[in-house]
């Protein structure tokens, strides 16, 4: 039989085992690469075209709330009127929507099965006025993320477990750009600031280059697509969540164009695990916010 | 017996539920991981303090203030406590509150897993409960107090009921910890559990109604007992109360930009409240064991009576 101080020390040893082999389990997920490229073929035919449209919002546009920056005097001196970026509507057309090819079929393989070359140079995100510019992007797997801190305060990007793992970075003003890259697709890949909690970006990581996201006038297009016949996902964020997928089928002739538009409501999906106990909406505006 | 230790370990007692308010403002304000770094902050002792890192490095800072209070305790008992089984109590305490530290040093190296901060969570009660027993054990009223009240074994002891109470209430805290940190502020909180935190309130409610009903009704003269049984039950109401609050308020977090204020301070105030209920349910059953004596009823003398 162990002693009590024996088994006391015994105790403190298993949780500092834990503390480094936590240390070491989050270095290692970091490595995790999905798949290899060595057996697929580039698509060198000249006959791409494109994919185009714009995204409507039915109904009246919900009014995005305000944010109080007040926690970080920084952020509120430099976004005195920062407002969430849910709804981004002008004209009743939606910006920051996702639009990507889901999957489709070209010359007889499918569209994941090709090698599509990465971009040659960087997406960027900066933090800007405490919010994240571009709010939603689009990446290919493996391409390099610059993320960069314009604000005179210090960030710490989180992008959060989801097919790829969690990766929480501080980024103090001032400081070099930060380099990063998700390895595994995703729709959509969440990023948080643990600091400032109402910072919030989506990045939709992608196998293939096939995707845009919604301009201010709710346009977008897509371009070097091979001809061929394609399932087509607009994907916006909605009221919190991990957003609503509006999907559509879509022929892309060789050398031509073709359209899809999509619209949204202001009903969306929550993100967590959907709880079916009734929820009740309070606000107290009295007692202010944080 | 030493004044001095006794106020002593009610300081640690009130700084650990100090603690346990800034580890729930720190969950609300959703500041888990406002510092990447740890045991530093930004590798630094004292970071800026500013958003979220002052949740953070707040808690990390009262946190090793509760420790430091915790070796000295544990010295000082060892100095002017006469009683081994007090002195051991302090190096259990000591042990607990450096486990602690180092799951909350894990959950930030782990980036928050579910059971890491669950179990940062409970182990935060169950030193609660060492700290507040130490307070209890180290009271004039403790050591001057003689077992007193002798019941027969008819019926279920109110020994039995506390105890009971008190697991109950331990059960329904590790759920409501492991409640909290299944979901941030925008995410809704998963059913399966709000449903077992809903049950474990009604359950809690019944125990402790029961458990301090007795109390009150056998030994309604004896204020030493009476006295932890009424704060327990108007504790629980304001606790009951609370939880109502904090569904409604947390609901509706999900919908909302950034956590609101309302929904913090109500949240804050049911953990603070709840780790209130179970200090005064350890008062009521560390009382009722000191004064309580359950005599064994014999059967063949009665019937020879």
């Amino acid at each position: 039989m162990l002693s009590k101080r024996a088994g006391l020390w015994l105790g403190l040893i298993a949780t500092l085992g834990l503390l480094s082999l936590g240390s070491s389990c989050s270095k290692t997920a970091e490595n995790t690469n999905e798949g290899s490229t060595s057996e697929k073929v580039k698509y060198t035919k000249g006959d791409v075209g494109t994919i185009s449209g714009t995204i409507s919002f039915t109904g009246a546009a919900p009014e995005n709330p305000k944010i109080d920056t007040s926690a970080d005097a920084q952020c509120a001196s430099k976004s005195p009127n920062l407002t969430a970026e849910t709804w981004v509507v002008k004209d009743g057309k939606v910006a920051n929507t996702f639009v990507y090819i889901k999957e489709g079929t070209v010359d007889g393989k499918k569209l994941d099965d090709y090698d599509w070359d990465k971009p040659s140079s960087a997406a960027t995100l900066d933090q800007n006025g405490c919010h994240y510019k571009p709010h939603v992007m689009g990446v290919m797997a493996r391409q390099e993320i610059n993320i960069t801190n314009s604000d005179p305060t210090t960030h710490n990007i989180h992008f959060l477990q989801g097919k790829n793992p969690d990766w929480n970075q501080s980024q103090p003003n001032g400081a070099a750009p930060l380099k990063h890259q998700l390895n595994t697709p995703e729709q959509m890949a969440q990023v948080k600031c643990n600091q400032h909690p109402w910072m919030k970006a989506f990045v939709g990581v992608m196998k293939h280059p096939f995707f845009a996201v919604s301009a201010e006038d709710g346009t977008y297009k897509i371009t070097g697509v091979p001809p061929g016949k394609y399932t087509v996902i607009a994907w916006h964020e909605g009221a919190t969540g991990p957003g609503t997928e509006k999907p559509m089928e879509v022929t892309v002739p060789a050398n031509g164009s073709a359209t899809a538009d999509f619209s949204f409501g202001a009903s969306a999906g929550l993100q967590g695990q959907p709880s079916s106990l009734p929820l009740i909406a309070v606000e107290f505006p009295m007692l202010g916010k944080h | 017996m030493s004044k001095g230790v006794h106020r002593f370990a009610l300081l640690v007692a009130v700084a650990t539920f100090f603690l346990i308010i800034a580890g729930a403002n720190v969950t609300s304000h959703d500041a888990g991981l406002a510092v990447p770094d740890w045991p530093l902050s930004f590798g630094k002792f004292f970071p800026q303090m500013v958003g979220n890192v002052f949740w953070e490095h707040g808690h990390r800072m009262i946190a090793a203030t509760v420790g430091l209070l915790t070796i000295v305790l544990a010295i000082y008992l060892q100095i002017r406590e006469p009683r081994r089984w007090v002195k051991r109590l302090g190096w259990i305490a000591l042990g607990l509150v450096i486990v602690q530290g180092l799951l909350g040093g894990l959950t930030v190296k782990l980036l928050l897993p579910l059971w890491v901060s669950a179990a940062h969570a409970t182990l935060a009660q169950l030193f609660f409960l060492t700290t507040v027993s130490m307070a209890v054990f180290t009271s004039r009223s403790w050591t001057i107090t003689e077992p007193k009240i002798f019941e027969t074994d008819n019926g279920v002891s109110p020994r039995t009921l506390c105890v009971a109470s008190l697991a109950l209430i331990l059960v329904q805290l590790v759920l409501g910890a492991t409640l909290r940190h299944s979901a941030t502020w925008n995410q809704l909180l998963p059913t399966g559990l709000l449903v077992a935190h809903i049950t474990g309130a009604i359950v809690v409610t019944l125990a402790l109604g029961v458990t301090a009903s007795t109390v009150l009704l056998r030994h309604r003269d004896d204020r030493f007992l009476t006295r932890p049984a009424i704060v327990a039950l108007s504790l629980l109401f304001v606790q009951l109360m609370l939880g109502i609050a904090a569904y409604i308020t947390r609901a509706a977090s999900p919908y909302q930009p950034q956590p609101l204020n309302p929904m913090i301070a109500v949240t804050v105030a049911h953990v603070a409240c709840g780790a209130l209920v179970f200090a005064a349910t350890i008062l009521l059953t560390l009382r009722v064991f000191r004064v309580l004596r359950v005599e064994k009823r014999t059967v063949g003398v009665l019937a020879t009576a």
